[in-house]
């Protein structure tokens, strides 16, 4: 495309790549003439201004020279790397003369331009080369062989390679070796060109062809190779480039014939050793491969030939080529559209008429259309190769969770040579370590509860007076008597009290006072035994006294206080009752003045409000101490928090800061978070963790003390947490930023969030997922060749397990809930990818069974789940088992689970363990196993659950279990859920459990019930269900009862309404398990040796379905095929405990994807037929 | 401080150019020479192929990543000229669009934030950033900022959806009013903010100049709530600036030169808190 144009007759050199901005310098071509026959000369120096759109090169400087060139060279000598000086134009004139100018000079506009001048050549003087590594040496070619060196700091007397090539004749073109420096190479019209090594002083080779066609009008090093360079032919029965090795130089080593006529010259890219432009006699320009001859790029142009062309050093996509016609243009070798730049030539043609109105029509011109342009594809495409420096080779982008994705491409030397070494690397990067560990230890203190602990050693490490004091009231929420110990640290410790009352008494007279008062009081009492004298007179006491006598208290008592005798007065209200006592109060204080009264008024009154509303607040501490003393708990709260909000409110930042004080008495978290959040930087990640580290002590000690809903989080502390929680994130520790993150809030960033959170954890994301709709379930199942197909393309390890579930994958709800089914399957990616294979044998089974132990410990399962889940502050000691404990077990400890079972299963439901062992408890067992969490959860008694979880989950967990018995029976309808997760995540992961849930008994159990045919056994479990009926009792029964007529059994005493005996039916089919559902005839149509063994009943066929599927798609591995065939054959002859041996070998050595969904199914029946002796 | 904790061997079978993870963090994307983009499980260290995707007859540069509530779909920019947005459908990763407005090599993609809806900005080598708009039912709105960078956009990366200190005293429950911006850089050595006026059309709202050669990336910082803009920009010329703006109203940007490195400087990234720049340079280092 091109960029800009000249309109000059003139050779062109670009500045040294170090100079910004981008000149191109330009001097007046010998031996070429334009119209006006002028032999003016001039030398002009234009700036490449990109950003400026137009076709126009801004001018810089024009020197008018007295010479005319033959060739023009912009050396970088003397630059220093910031282009401050603009280095050397070095010009090759008519008549043997070199010219060194100052380019800096020129563009200032200085007349002495020329720093020195030489005419030791004979003619004009056609080539010219810069050292690149010695910039000051240039070297340049005349007529008669004449090649001299020239030393720029000592220009006079220049060096000469060595003796002159015989016979005599014009040297057209000169190049310094790229790679080696004291190489140089010349070359002549004649087609000789001579390779001359400065250190030996004489040419060390030779090169020409021997057709002697070759017209040397070009020479160009390899940019990289020492030994190659190229040469041109300007001879158009030879228009070809040469390649030439050195290292075998008698014959080309490529001859590159792109060009119909002549070529007139070239110039070999820096920047990419695969662009080498020609120009020729066939008006093309062309930029070819020199490694491979292929043409990359032709560029548009005009169809005059061009006889120079240069690459910009500075922007490898830029090049400039100077045509006959008179003109330099600019082009760029990326392509683009020309449109834009078209438009402005024809406006400025069409101005350049001066007279818009040329004919006086009253109407201005159109804008002149140039159709033959216009019909011109207007798009010219870039280079068909992208050249080297666009190829980015190096890259590092963050991600989530702290996450660093580097590559590079770094070669690697191999055996097989060279090699690109592909990689790209995930690095977590932590930069906050001490936040960190902070965080961690807080984390730690909340599981194991040791806050007081913890807030003491915050005391101790406190550095300031106020941290010290909000840590101490922070602990004390842990301990007994905690108002007591609030007042102590407010200074008012009620021993040290009694004794300073102590003391006071004995030094003032003050309770002597009161003890004479009451001595006077106990004399006069005496005397009441005597008669005295009821004196009626008028005056006060009279009155009072007539008016006792009537038993007008009230009277009494106003006349007493207008007396102002108030302990008279006070007394007679006692006796009066209640409501004048404390009008009598009332009145008492309003006359009273004294600087406690109204401390005493809020006492007797219990108006503390009062007190806390009006008291000075420089007296806090005392307002504080007075509501802690008195206040009653339920208003308790409600005036710290009063106080602490007046404390806020205040200016003051220091009273600003005891207001945190304040809010901690109260237990208020979110205020006390404002209140933080004003005084703090919070985007300091340790101020936050100041922060958080005292909200959640706080909102663990009111979880204590009040026994509050702590679930509820406000805006802002829900805010800060989840800014902590991305915090956390940031450095990694994902599991902990998911713990801190509040649970019970749909506030939209924290929801998106934990979800975020839960699947940066790695827990399965469906392979698909449609986000938005949660509706788009219903349309999944349908596709059964989809996923089944696919996973035989991709292995696609761990999603690929849900597929036979026919996973809607719990359309994530994005912006709605998270993502339930992460718990379950977060347990089993937690381990280790390299326990992958030996995991293989349990993994299988999570369909089958994973459900059964989802379901059956459902609640209780996921109680003891939650810890790990955000969960984890307040039900964490529940549960000590991190979630990542790596799975236990290989495949081998298999069979020492199951035997387990046995011992396992009887304590969870005593019913049960009188039965024959239940193969589907031990199967559900079996399948925890593997993986940490299931079997932990497992072996907690269901009891412990209702013991130990946050308040708040009981109920939810409680409901669940009873309702997951219903939901078995209701299935898709069963909205509610406490599958543990936040509320809002109930709908979806419940639905798409039940699928789960449900199937998996069926193929376990159904062999055996069958088989059995064991009537009792059914009629034992019946009973078991109303017996314990208890959310315990109740939750073992679906996993141990399993096959479908226990399970009628079960519902009626749960009280459910009858069901349709066949509801599994539907049930399967309409779940997403359907893909495989929906194939029961074809299986039972099938002469498939395993089945026709044993009686087996449908489900189990479904998942054997699966495997028919596969091979009959032949997709399965050969050894995997094998192993089956060995397995059929030890079926036969009934030698199932070695069928069992071939299986566990298959499932351990073979990719679990691809066994995963029927081989669990496999050993089910081997373990059946082996027990049953079949 | 650094760690790796997983090496993903992609088998590609040329140089890569680009390596993205989802916004989880659990999946990798990349693309290369070999004109196939590749998409990994790389949960829990692992490395599983889901997807090769074919489709591009060119190196293919850069991946992006769409925001998962659009569902999973990710485009590519290529050599070739064209952006290819590629979407999973039932486990399937398949072209669900393919974009063929530009002239020249497409340098850079990037999806706007996922406020704006499902946006995505194509800065080219023919000099033009496209803009695509999902319309939704498959359909894409393409509108075209012709000659923004002279011989080519290198990099384009999108202003955060807040306008600057709007989440301070934001009015919650109310919508906010977007402001799109977007940063540019190019081989003009420019850096180019844009602006969506009201009238849907982008204008050139600030130039920011300092680098004296091509301007290889330019990465817009996250914000973190204050009322601070920052951009960081990389440079053929070594140097790596941070630009920031206190103010939104005046609308002056302030480079400050992080470090001059020997050679090219390709790419900067900021960490999600943007208190870290990855800065990649053909010497290797990072910082």
């Amino acid at each position: 495309m091109k960029l800009k144009e000249v309109d000059r007759t003139a050779m062109q050199a670009w500045s040294p790549a170090q100079n910004h901005p981008i000149y191109l310098a330009t001097g007046t071509s010998a031996q070429q003439l334009d119209a006006t026959f002028s032999t003016n000369a001039s030398l002009e120096i234009f700036e490449l201004d990109l950003s400026d759109p137009s076709l126009d090169m801004k001018s810089c400087a024009t020197f008018s020279s007295s010479h005319r060139y033959h060739k023009l060279i912009w050396g970088p000598h003397k630059m220093d790397s910031k282009g401050n000086i603009s280095g050397v134009l070095i010009a090759g004139g008519e008549n043997g003369n070199i010219i060194l100018y100052d380019p800096s000079k020129i563009i200032a506009g200085d007349k002495e331009v020329v720093i020195a001048q030489n005419d030791k050549h004979t003619g004009p003087v056609r080539a010219l080369d810069v050292n690149i590594f010695q910039t000051n040496l240039v070297a340049s070619g005349a007529n008669e062989s004449e090649i001299y060196i020239w030393d720029l700091n000592n220009f006079a007397t220049p060096m000469t390679p060595g003796a002159k090539t015989q016979p005599l004749e014009d040297i057209s073109c000169i190049a310094w070796n790229r790679q080696v420096q004291h190489i140089l190479a010349s070359a002549s019209p004649s087609g000789r060109a001579t390779v001359w090594d400065l250190r030996k002083n004489e040419p060390i080779i030779k090169v020409s062809d021997h057709n002697n066609r070759m017209h040397c009008s070009g020479l160009a090093w390899h940019p990289e190779v020492a030994t190659q360079m190229v040469l041109a032919s300007e001879d158009d029965r030879l228009p070809v480039v040469q390649v030439w090795d050195l290292r075998f130089a008698s014959t080309p080593l490529r001859v590159l014939e792109n060009h119909a006529r002549g070529i007139l010259a070239i110039a070999w890219s820096m920047a990419d050793p695969e662009l080498l432009l020609s120009c020729g006699k066939d008006a093309k320009i062309l930029c070819s491969n020199p490694n491979t001859g292929e043409v990359l790029y032709e560029l548009p142009t005009n169809t005059q030939w061009c006889f120079d062309i240069q690459w910009c050093p500075r922007n490898p996509a830029v090049l400039s080529a100077a045509s006959f016609d008179g003109r330099i243009s600019v082009y760029s070798i990326m392509g683009g559209s020309t449109d834009g730049l078209r438009q402005k030539q024809a406006d400025k043609l069409s101005s350049s008429f001066g007279n818009l109105d040329p004919f006086g029509t009253g109407q201005p011109l159109p804008p002149l259309q140039i159709p033959q342009q216009a019909a011109q594809h207007s798009i010219v495409l870039p280079l068909k190769k992208p050249p080297k420096w666009i190829r980015r080779p190096i890259g590092a982008s963050f991600s989530f969770g702290g996450k660093l994705v580097t590559f590079e491409n770094v070669k690697v030397q191999s055996q097989q040579g060279a090699e690109l070494q592909q990689h790209v690397f995930i690095s977590q990067v932590v930069t906050e370590k001490e936040f960190l560990s902070r965080s961690d230890q807080l984390q730690q203190v909340v599981q194991s509860q040791g806050f007081v602990n913890y807030c003491q050693k915050k005391i101790d490490a406190s550095q300031s007076d106020f941290e010290k004091n909000v840590w101490s009231f922070l602990k004390v929420n842990f301990e007994d008597d905690s108002r007591g110990k609030y007042l102590q640290l407010l200074g008012y410790s009620k021993e040290d009290l009694g004794k300073k009352i102590a003391l006071a008494l004995n030094k003032v007279d003050g309770p002597n006072v009161h003890i004479k008062e009451e001595k006077q009081e106990s004399e006069f009492l005496p005397s009441a035994g005597g008669p005295f004298n009821i004196s009626i007179s008028g005056d006060i006491d009279g009155l009072i006294t007539q008016a006792l006598l009537t038993g007008n208290f009230e009277s009494a008592v106003d006349l007493c206080l207008h007396d102002n005798r108030m302990a008279d007065a006070i007394i007679l209200a006692i006796a009066g009752g209640q409501e004048l006592l404390a009008r009598t109060q009332k009145k008492y204080f309003a006359k009273s003045q004294s600087k406690i009264t109204r401390l005493i008024t809020a006492v007797v009154m219990k108006n503390w409000k009062e007190i806390v509303e009006s008291c000075d607040l420089k007296n806090w501490r005392e307002a504080l101490a007075a509501v802690l003393t008195y206040a009653k708990p339920d208003e308790f709260s409600a005036l710290c928090d009063l106080l602490g909000t007046r404390l806020e409110s205040e200016g003051d930042s220091l009273l600003q800061t005891q207001a945190c004080l304040c809010y901690i008495c109260a237990g208020n978290v979110e205020k006390l978070v404002a209140c933080w959040t004003k005084a703090q930087d919070g985007n300091n990640p340790l101020s936050l963790q100041d922060l958080i580290e005292k909200v959640v002590i706080l909102r663990k000690a009111v979880q204590l003390t009040q026994a509050m809903d702590t679930n509820t989080v406000g805006v802002l502390l829900a805010e800060k947490m989840s800014q902590y929680a991305n915090l956390l994130a940031a450095q990694g520790s994902i599991a902990a930023a998911l713990a801190f993150l509040p649970e019970s809030t749909n506030q939209p960033n924290i929801v998106q969030l934990r979800d975020r959170l839960r699947r940066a954890q790695g827990e399965p994301v469906p392979g698909q997922e449609s986000p938005q709709v949660p509706y788009e379930r219903q349309q999944l199942p349908k596709g059964r060749p989809g996923p089944i197909a696919d996973h035989t393309q991709i292995p696609r390890v761990p999603t690929q397990q849900y597929y036979p579930h026919g996973e809607n994958p719990p359309p994530p709800g994005f912006l709605m809930h998270g993502n339930v089914n992460p718990n379950v399957a977060a347990a089993q990616l937690s381990t280790s990818p390299g326990h992958m294979h030996t995991q293989v044998p349990p993994y299988p089974q999570p369909q089958p069974y994973q459900p059964v132990q989802q379901y059956s410990f459902g609640t209780g399962g996921s109680a003891t789940y939650r810890p790990q889940q955000p969960a984890a502050p307040s039900a964490s000691n529940a549960y000590p088992n991190t979630p990542y404990i790596p799975s236990a077990p290989s495949y081998s400890g298999q069979s020492q689970l199951y035997a387990a079972q046995h011992q396992v299963s009887p304590p969870t439901s005593s019913p049960t363990a009188s039965l024959p062992p239940l193969p589907s408890s031990g199967a559900s067992f079996q399948h925890g196993g593997p993986g940490a969490p299931p079997s932990s959860a497992y072996a907690l008694p269901p009891g412990t659950t209702g013991t130990l979880p946050a308040a708040s989950e009981l109920p939810a967990s409680q409901r669940t279990e009873n309702q997951s018995v219903q939901d078995q029976a209701n299935m898709l309808e069963g909205p509610q859920n406490g599958w543990n997760d936040p509320p809002a995540l109930n709908r979806v992961p419940k639905k798409k459990k039940m699928p789960e849930n449900f199937m998996p008994p069926v193929p376990i159990t159904s062999p055996i019930m069958n088989p059995m045919g064991d009537p009792q056994s059914q009629m034992l479990q019946q009973p078991s269900a109303p017996g314990p009926l208890s959310n315990q009792a109740s939750f073992p029964q679906p996993h141990l009862s399993g096959g479908q007529p226990s399970f009628h059994g079960l519902q009626q005493p749960l009280g459910q309404p009858g069901m349709p005996p066949s509801f599994s039916k539907p049930n399967i089919e309409g779940a997403p398990g359907g893909p495989i559902g929906n194939t029961i005839q074809h299986v039972q149509a099938l002469p498939a040796e395993k089945i026709t063994k044993k009686p087996i009943p449908d489900d189990a066929n479904k998942r054997l379905e699966f495997l028919y599927d596969k091979l009959r798609e032949q997709t399965l591995s050969p050894t995997i095929i094998n192993g089956l065939h060995n397995i059929a054959r030890s079926i036969e002859t009934r030698n199932y405990s070695e069928g069992l041996t071939i299986h566990t070998h298959i499932v351990s050595t073979s990719n679990f994807s691809e066994t995963s969904a029927f081989m669990p199914v496999l050993k089910v029946v081997l373990t059946q037929a082996n027990k049953l002796g079949v | 401080m650094v760690s790796v904790i997983n090496t993903v061997d992609t088998s590609h079978e040329d140089m890569i150019h680009d390596a993205q993870m989802d916004y989880y963090g659990t999946r990798l994307a990349t693309c290369s020479s070999d004109r196939s983009v590749k998409i990994f499980d790389v949960r829990n260290g692992g490395q599983i192929l889901i997807a090769d995707l074919r489709g591009h007859e060119g190196p293919v540069w850069q991946v992006a990543w769409a925001h998962p509530m659009y569902g999973n779909i990710l485009a590519s920019c290529s050599y070739d000229r064209k952006v290819i947005i590629w979407k999973e459908e039932n486990g399937t990763w398949e072209k669900t669009h393919e974009h063929t407005g530009h002239d020249s090599s497409v340098n850079s993609v990037c999806w706007a934030p996922h406020d704006y809806g499902l946006i995505l900005a194509c800065g080219s080598s023919d000099g033009a950033i496209s803009l695509l708009t999902y319309t939704g039912e498959g359909q894409w709105d393409v509108k075209k900022i012709n000659n923004a960078h002279t011989i080519g956009c290198n990099a384009v990366s999108w202003a955060p959806a807040v306008v600057p200190g709007s989440l301070i005293d934001q009015p919650s429950g109310q919508k906010p009013n977007y402001i799109k911006k977007f940063a540019s850089g190019g081989c003009d050595n420019l850096i180019k903010l844009w602006k969506e006026e009201e009238d849907g059309q982008w204008k050139e709202e600030q130039k920011l100049e300092a680098h004296s050669d091509w301007v290889r990336d330019v990465a817009w910082a996250p914000s973190i709530g204050l009322p601070t803009s920052t951009i960081a920009s990389c440079s053929q010329d070594g140097r790596v600036f941070v630009w920031t703006c206190d103010d939104a109203s005046s609308n002056t940007w302030s480079p400050k030169l992080l470090h001059k490195f020997n050679d090219v400087v390709w790419h900067v990234s900021w960490s999600i808190t943007a208190n870290i720049l990855a800065v990649s340079e053909s010497q290797q280092n990072e910082q």
